[in-house]
């Protein structure tokens, strides 16, 4: 079925839907990665995107729930080259092709989905919003939607992303350490790291306040990661603040945005973001660094922090030198943009290790 | 970390000749690495033996020694030059093996050179299969349960304890030469012989079969910080059991989930940090079990490999320039990435576009060997393609490799038609079954069959193992064929009645032209017409490291089919360089050599260079020897759309061999403009009929000759022009089924399988002229002056290819008149040609009478061998000629005949084909070249052989076997041998011929009549040399056992009378003295420069003579 994905600024590009549905409008985004379709369209962070991958060949190994990031699919379109017919590899329960149909996400596939990322790189604009349409293909018309849809305010996600109330979660382990993590739109791996390291997580309610969170006595926070600009994120602002040098804390992503605005600092939208794994990190002061994944439209203003005492910034992006990583041995928190990623066979990200190490001498 | 400022002068070596398992990557990453060096203020010392590589460019390196590379002359450099380290990681296996042999030796240590790049102790933990085991279990890699052998008991206890099939891998060895599958106790027995004798280290590693797994390779990168990137991840089509140098490859892996890609990350990082390389790359190559998923280590490689080679040109991160400058301590945020521009080598590419290897085999020039491919590589090449999707990128990569295919079948060119596939025979289905079952080179079209067959998805998966997306993207294809043939024409003059979104559509799937006129039966003109009628045509897009994020400083670029043209051509002056495609046996380094030149005298002369080449090989296709690269096939449709994009000045069609001249003609009738020597010219060099009419205006000689379509008229032509003849296919190159026949028996056959290689064009009959003196020459124009480059004399007679022949610059045996006839034949033909470029004329030389065998008006295979031997760019200066300065300008005036002696010796597969005999003949056979040069012929020629792997004895046993013919020109070869101290053995034959001239012989016996016999002797190392010529065409079964040995135990031999002759005189030398080392910048220093117009007799003038 004929299918368009019309851009802000009077881009249109043609290919073919899957199944006929509502128009979505969203912001339009790309993630350069080569594998990970599944993960990224049931990461909370992404909600509300219209996910571009640019690696053309997607589908190729299937779905399985075991991959799943979350309990549901987040972006409102997506728009890829080739979507793979058959499925092949031997984890797979199902194709892609029935996995967005499962969950009726918004597909556009045959996109030229190069000329549109040089075209996203390129843009006069920043905030770039799009729609994806089967019944309607004037760019008059299209463009006039989305325009529209800025008028309306956009509501928050996070109460249909964060547990509903507060949920400890099982552990295997008998002796393990209770922390709490600040549900924003946590994924699982985030959490299997943490139980890898012998803690035992409690979930919180995005909205949950500073003294329920200290009632709890967790031996530290974590701040998750989650969609960028959310309304509802300036409450969880206020809330933590008071937290601050009382809890050690690690702030993932979002969460570091968050702690960021709660110490003080400014965040701001980049021109294009970062959206991939292959961005490279490193303290200014070393020649050791690391390649991260990342998935971020917005970032800490470095200048915004030099008027804080206690922050030091420990990790630069070595292609544009955006904050990467924060962190207070005094005021006990660590604060990540990037995402830190197992490393494979569920090992743990040294993010973790840190922040683990950071609650031991705080016991 | 700043680069290290206690190392000064760094030594590199180079991998040698090409051979099958090392090629001209080699020359790509040596390139890169001396470039880098010099960036950072590093004095080189470079050390290489094949003058065809742009590395050994005196310019590249500080100092360039074209010498053997054995312990002897590396030490003799080290003593000389006094390098602070050796860089080993960038000459392939050759150069790590002589690195690690010369620390093994103790010459490191005694001269303070330190290895950079990969410690010692990181190649030991790479190589010594041991160590490298119980390093992977001591971090949790698992391994193929396996165990070393160093004797034949022991290595059939490992076999048996582990069970069959299993796999044997000799240590240290490149190209995994001599590995092999046994599926029983018989097999194992025989290629643990075979394994343990190939091993310079005698071990060979008896492993676990995982036949049929997935097999995943990694690039990966560290530096001294500890930070470890990975450039890509690779996987091979054709899953384990077929050598991954065979293999079809494809980038980034398809078949993997995000979680497969991180654990295989993962263990990228533990390996090459336990392995311990702390500034440089790695190539780690796993197999995965399908089925489960379990991942074991096959191998690392802990140096720059063909495998990064591939990645590097898949990514546009150039790994040997980043793995240079890591070795010398700086970090990987130290080094820009100068295809952005803007960002560090610090992070990993990712792509937007699938990238897809196919390699190119040789089969067809040793029809003896088996036609099946396994662990032991036998590709002689590769191309690579670039698609948005597989499809297209599968079709662009068989269109790349010149096996005359348009793409993946359905181009008139199917063996088996698709009205035999609509309803097979249960005997095609089995033979379909079988070539699809057994791993070969042409399984792609034989999967085609199958699918066209209706054999399903899974039944092919189970007899091959490829994963079943592979096969469904090709079945996409199949499937594609039937919705197009519903347009086809009855009549090929119809109008095309396809729709036009289908064409698209097709396009997009990477058809081309030819596919879809045989498909709708058409013609390829009209297919084109109708596309461009509705602006379907590629757009270019880029090669950028970062899938578009970034905006792209110095990109490259490949077709596809997307919506916006990204390749913004420039309106500056510029030229098409045309390349050569992938490496094959006649056609090899040495034209992207040229090719290269070519691009280095655009730049110098400001006109912009376009290169177009498919070769991830090369140094052509690296993203800074051009001002543009197209990453595309070499065939008319793809060069046209570019030159319609581009609209150069001209197109160089001269320096890529015959890929590209034979397009000369069609790109001319296309309206593209030709540079240099003009399309007519050319084809008066190429047909027949026209140079024959040339010659005799111009009063030259040629051999009686003449041509045939059919045998009836052969044999009039042969009796005509009397035997022997030589008998050969129209427009090919490296002496494709080219035969000497002697008698009229045997024409028939030979005729039927020239006629086969020659298809619409006739087959060639010339007198062949025994025992003629063949020489070659290398001549340079500008359209009015002609300098010559260079006289070769072969060493071999006239018969063997001028490609496989050795031969020697200057001559040494001629006669001054003979020289002065050559002279003036040659500024003859070129006058008459008008060449404006290069043109490389062959000459038999017969009783003092010249002979014009062949004139080829371009770059001819000796033109780097000759600039390096004269120290002048012919390639260079002939492009400037074609932009049309004059030869006097250049400063080019006059032949050079250089006071020292070059010998060039060629190199051979046979170890790759077991079973083939390994003589010589008029079809070309060798991979590479050496060249050895000195102050004199004899020690020049000792060094051509110790280079060309030749382990020339000062003494022991020689065995002598020749026929009847040779029988008096062997007793003064004898003789001398036996002066210098040798004991000669003969077979009985020639003893006795030996015996009646009073020289001491030991008479063995035939091989089935008595023992022990020479195949025993080689077998205890008792035979230091073999002389055996063969007896004819159809050689006695001993000759054969013979040489098929020589080849097995490395024993140093010669096939014919001159070659044993110039061996024996070069031994004679290398008593008197040992030898020395010399650089070319010390050969050409310019205050040397005395030309010589006449040569003095250099010391083995005499030797033809003498044979007499």
């Amino acid at each position: 079925m004929k299918a368009i994905l019309m851009l802000e600024d009077g881009k249109g590009f043609s290919g073919e839907a899957i199944s006929a549905g509502p128009e979505k409008i969203g912001e339009v985004v790309f993630n350069t990665a080569v594998v990970g379709y599944q993960e990224m369209l049931t990461t909370p962070a992404n909600a509300g995107k219209i996910l571009v991958f640019t690696y053309p060949l997607i589908g190729n190994y299937g779905c399985a729930p075991k991959f799943n990031e979350s309990h549901a699919v987040w972006p409102c379109g997506l728009v890829i080259k080739e979507k793979s017919r058959i499925v092949s590899n031997w984890q797979a329960t199902q194709s892609l092709d029935d996995f967005i149909k499962e969950h009726n996400l918004s597909t556009i596939t045959k996109v030229d989905t190069r000329t549109l990322a040089v075209h996203l790189r390129q843009k006069s604009q920043i905030h770039m919003l799009g729609i994806i349409s089967t019944s309607c293909f004037d760019a008059k018309e299209l463009v006039a939607k989305i325009k529209d849809s800025r008028k309306v305010p956009q509501p928050s996600f996070l109460p249909g992303i964060s547990v509903k109330k507060i949920t400890t979660l099982k552990t295997s382990k008998p002796k393990a350490k209770k922390i709490a993590v600040l549900d924003l739109g946590v994924t699982k791996s985030i959490l299997r790291q943490l139980e890898a390291l012998g803690f035992f997580v409690t979930l919180l309610p995005y909205g949950t306040g500073t003294a329920d969170i200290v009632r709890l006595k967790p031996l530290g926070l974590v701040i998750s990661d989650g969609p960028e600009e959310d309304p509802g994120l300036q409450e969880v602002v206020q809330n933590i603040k008071p937290l601050i040098g009382v809890l050690p804390v690690l702030a993932i992503s979002t969460g570091h945005q968050v702690l960021a605005r709660a110490l003080g600092g400014q965040v701001s939208r980049m021109h294009l973001g970062h959206r991939g794994v292959n961005y490279p990190v490193r303290d200014p002061l070393s020649w050791k660094g690391e390649i991260t994944v990342q998935n971020h439209g917005h970032v800490v203003e470095a200048y915004s922090l030099q008027k804080i005492k206690e922050v030091k910034i420990t990790a630069r992006n070595s292609n544009d030198q955006t904050i990467e990583e924060i962190e207070s041995r005094r005021l006990k928190f660590i604060g990540v943009q990037y995402y830190p990623a197992s490393p494979g066979f569920d090992e743990v990200h040294p993010a973790f290790i840190r922040f683990a190490n950071m609650i031991n001498r705080s016991i | 970390m700043p680069k290290r400022k206690d190392i000064k002068k760094v030594l590199m070596i180079g991998s040698g000749p090409i051979v099958i398992g090392q090629g001209c990557e080699f020359d790509y990453s040596g390139s890169q690495a001396c470039k880098a060096l010099r960036e950072e203020g590093y004095f080189t010392i470079l050390v290489n033996s094949n003058p065809a590589t742009i590395m050994t460019d005196p310019g590249l390196a500080d100092v360039t020694y074209i010498e053997p590379l054995t312990v002897e002359s590396l030490t003799k450099i080290i003593a000389k030059e006094r390098p602070d380290a050796i860089l080993p990681t960038l000459g392939g296996q050759t150069g790590l093996n002589l690195a690690f042999f010369l620390m093994k030796q103790g010459i490191l240590k005694k001269y303070g050179v330190e290895s950079i790049g990969a410690p010692v102790s990181a190649i030991s933990c790479a190589e010594d299969r041991e160590l490298f085991k119980k390093a992977m279990l001591e971090i949790g890699v698992d391994v193929p349960k396996s165990g070393i052998a160093t004797s034949l008991a022991q290595g059939i206890k490992i076999g048996l304890g582990i069970g069959f099939p299993l796999i044997l891998r000799p240590a240290y060895c490149l190209g995994g030469s001599g590995g092999a599958t046994a599926y029983n106790k018989e097999e194992l027995e025989k290629f643990l012989e075979k394994g343990l004798e190939t091993s310079p280290v005698h071990q060979v590693l008896v492993e676990q079969s995982v036949l049929g797994w997935k097999e995943i390779e990694f690039e990966v990168m560290r530096d001294c910080a500890d930070n470890v990137i990975m450039i890509t991840s690779m996987e091979n089509v054709d899953p384990m059991g077929v050598h991954t140098g065979d293999s079809i490859v494809v980038a980034p892996a398809q078949t993997l989930t995000a979680e497969e890609y991180n654990n295989f990350v993962n263990l990228s990082k533990r390996i090459i940090r336990r392995v311990g390389i702390t500034g440089g790359g790695a190539n780690i190559q796993f197999g995965q079990n399908p089925d489960n998923g379990h991942i074991v280590i096959i191998e690392v490689n802990p140096r720059l490999s063909r495998s990064s080679a591939l990645a590097s040109k898949a990514t546009g991160f150039p790994i040997a320039r980043v793995a240079t400058k890591l070795a010398v301590g700086l970090t990987l945020p130290e080094v820009m990435n100068q295809i952005t521009g803007k960002t560090t080598s610090f992070f990993e590419p990712t792509v937007d576009y699938c990238v897809f290897k196919i390699c190119r085999f040789t089969f067809e020039k040793f029809p003896r060997a088996e036609r099946v491919i396994n662990t032991s590589m036998k590709a002689v090449g590769e191309a690579m393609s670039i698609g948005r999707n597989f499809k297209e990128a599968l079709q662009k990569g068989i269109r790349s490799i010149e096996i005359s295919r348009f793409g993946f079948g359905a181009d008139g060119k199917d063996k088996i038609t698709d009205q035999m596939l609509a309803q097979p025979s249960n005997g095609l289905l089995k033979s379909i079954k079988d070539k699809i079952r057994i791993p070969n080179d042409e399984r792609l079209f034989y999967i085609r069959y199958a699918l066209k067959a209706g054999v399903s998805i899974d039944e092919i998966y189970e007899l091959s193992k490829i994963d079943r997306w592979f096969i469904d993207n090709m079945k996409q294809l199949v499937e594609f064929e039937d919705r197009v043939k519903e347009f086809r024409n009855k009549n090929i003059d119809c109008e095309l009645r396809i729709p036009i979104p289908l064409l698209r559509e097709a396009k997009a799937d990477g058809f081309s032209d030819r596919q879809l006129a045989f498909m709708l039966n058409s013609k390829e003109e009209k297919v084109r017409q109708l596309g461009k009628d509705h602006a379907i045509k590629p757009v270019y897009k880029l090669v950028d490291t970062c899938a578009g994020e970034f905006s792209a400083k110095q990109p490259y670029f490949y077709s596809t089919q997307e919506t916006q043209e990204e390749a913004r051509p420039s309106n500056n002056k510029k030229v098409v360089i045309l390349g050569g495609g992938p490496n094959r046996i006649g056609q090899g380094i040495e034209f992207d050599y040229c090719c290269c030149h070519a691009s280095y005298a655009l730049k110098e002369e400001g006109v912009e260079s376009i290169m177009v080449n498919c070769n991830p090989e090369t140094v052509s296709t690296d993203y800074d020897t051009s001002d543009r690269l197209y990453f595309e096939p070499l065939t008319l449709e793809d060069i046209l759309n570019i030159i319609e994009l581009e609209k150069p000045i001209g197109v160089i069609v001269q320096f890529g061999g015959q890929t590209p001249l034979n397009l000369a003609v069609s790109l001319r009738k296309s309206g593209v403009s030709i540079l240099g020597t003009t399309a007519d010219s050319i084809d008066i060099a190429e047909d027949r009929k026209r140079f024959q009419e040339m010659l005799h205006k111009l009063n030259l000689l040629q051999p009686a000759n003449g041509t045939a379509f059919t045998f009836e008229e052969a044999k009039e032509v042969a009796k005509r022009i009397g035997y022997p003849v030589l008998v050969r296919p129209s427009y090919v190159l490296g002496g494709r089924a080219m035969e000497i026949v002697y008698e009229e028996t045997l024409l028939e056959r030979f005729i039927k399988e020239a006629a086969e290689v020659s298809g619409e064009h006739p087959v060639l009959i010339d007198k062949f002229l025994e025992d003629a003196i063949e020489v070659d020459v290398d001549l340079i124009g500008d359209g009015e002056s002609f300098v010559i480059g260079g006289i070769m004399e072969h060493i071999e007679e006239a018969g063997i290819h001028s490609g496989d022949s050795a031969m020697a610059l200057p001559t040494f045996s001629l006669s001054p008149a003979v020289l002065k006839q050559v002279r003036e034949s040659t500024y003859k033909m070129a006058k008459e040609l008008n060449v404006v470029g290069l043109m490389n004329v062959q000459y038999a030389i017969k009783d003092e009478l010249v002979y014009v065998l062949e004139v080829n008006p371009r770059a001819s295979r000796t033109v780097p061998f000759v600039s390096k031997a004269i120290g002048v760019p012919l390639a260079k200066l002939a492009t400037k000629a074609m932009l049309g300065k004059k030869l006097k300008e250049l400063g080019v005036t006059e032949e050079i005949i250089p006071k020292h002696v070059a010998v060039k010796e060629s190199v051979f597969p046979f170890n790759r084909f077991p079973g083939v005999d390994i003589i010589l003949g008029p079809e070309m056979k060798s991979t590479g070249e050496v060249m050895g040069i000195d102050e004199d012929f004899g020690r020049a020629y000792i060094k051509s052989q110790l280079a060309a792997g030749q382990r020339v004895p000062v003494k022991g046993n020689v065995f002598i076997s020749v026929r009847d013919k040779d029988k008096r020109a062997v007793v003064f070869i004898a003789k001398k041998l036996q002066d210098m101290g040798f004991s000669i053995y003969a077979s009985s034959g020639t003893a006795a011929a030996l015996e009646n001239n009073n020289i001491k012989v030991k008479v063995l016996p035939k091989i089935a009549e008595g023992r022990p016999n020479v195949l025993d002797l080689m077998k205890d190392g008792l035979i230091q040399m073999v002389i055996n010529t063969p007896s004819g065409r159809i050689p006695r079964e001993d000759e054969v056992k013979i040489r098929s040995h020589v080849v097995l135990y490395n024993v140093p031999y010669t096939t014919t009378i001159s070659a044993a002759q110039a061996t024996v005189n070069g031994i004679e030398m290398l008593i008197k003295k040992d030898l020395g080392v010399k650089s070319l910048q010390e050969y050409h220093r310019p205050a040397k420069k005395q030309k010589k117009k006449v040569k003095k007799g250099s010391l083995c003038q005499n030797f033809r003579k003498s044979k007499l």
